[in-house]
């Protein structure tokens, strides 16, 4: 019965993390910007991902193996937040020619 | 503020990186004798790299903080994905400049990280105590989520703040 739940759980977590990696991508095609796509990017993967780690905990052969799913999840995060803080810190310096986003909807 | 004895801050990092070895390698027995070589090597070198600053870390802070961060995480997530199937599309992009209470160092370098992941804010500038905001929608009360989150950062270092001068004491 507990086995069932907890299958039951995982499934449902799997599908949710997956379905906010889909919307994150989407952000990529709905917004017009570089910056709000990388809003998109960055806080819906962050919960994708989560969602995903946490369906995977119960599997976890051992106590080390749920640490490393748990770090792969932060190690992830840090990078998102880097990535995501340089990329604006370079649009901000160099704003993005308002020609040039005319010509990406060709 | 004192920076915390090197000796100190060598056993704490070399403790943590040889938790972190310990998981990556999924507690095998075998490779713990290499792992504990790597860890105090590492950990010697990033005192010669990063030496010890005056902020030390608060175990109960750290614990709250990380609350108040997963829980800021779903609205953020949440937040973004509503806006994005909506058909109207309801976003205002705009930026604010904001003038940061915590101190020059690790405090200020983990707000801005952090805010990036938090709802509608994304750290684009940060020069001295001035930090630019990429808002997703600056209709709503960023500030004051902003200085909430500022709150949280500050309790990790133990620092708190005067809101009447909003200067850190």
């Amino acid at each position: 019965m507990i086995e069932t739940t907890v299958f039951a759980m995982q499934v449902l977590l799997l599908v949710m993390g997956c379905l906010f990696f889909a919307v994150g991508t989407l952000g990529l095609f709905r917004f017009s910007d570089t910056l709000s796509r990388i809003h998109a990017l960055t806080k819906v993967d962050n919960l994708g991902l989560g969602f995903i780690v946490l369906a995977l905990l119960p599997l976890a052969p051992s106590l080390a193996g749920g640490l490393k799913t748990v770090l792969i999840w932060a190690a992830a995060l840090a990078a998102s937040a880097t990535s995501a803080h340089l990329i604006a810190r370079a649009v901000h310096v160099r704003p993005e020619p308002p020609e040039a986003k005319e010509s990406a909807d060709d | 503020m004192q920076p915390a004895s090197p000796v100190v801050t060598f056993v704490l990092r070399g403790a943590a990186l040889f938790v972190v070895w310990w998981a990556l390698t999924l507690g095998e027995v075998s490779g713990l004798g290499f792992g504990a070589v790597v860890a105090v090597l590492v950990a010697w070198l990033s005192l010669r790299l990063f030496p010890p600053s005056g902020f030390r870390l608060r175990p109960l802070g750290l614990l709250l903080f990380f609350g108040y961060f997963l829980s800021r995480s779903v609205v953020a997530g949440l937040d973004v994905a509503r806006r994005l199937l909506s058909p109207a599309l309801p976003v205002h992009p705009g930026e604010i400049i904001l003038t940061l209470r915590l101190p020059e160092g690790s405090p200020r370098w983990l707000l801005a990280n952090t805010l990036s992941l938090m709802p509608g804010t994304l750290s684009a500038l940060l020069e001295g105590d001035q930090l630019t905001l990429h808002c997703l929608d600056t209709r709503d009360p960023v500030e004051r989520d902003v200085r909430e989150t500022e709150r949280q950062v500050g309790r990790v270092f133990g620092l708190t703040f005067d809101h009447a001068r909003g200067a850190a004491l």
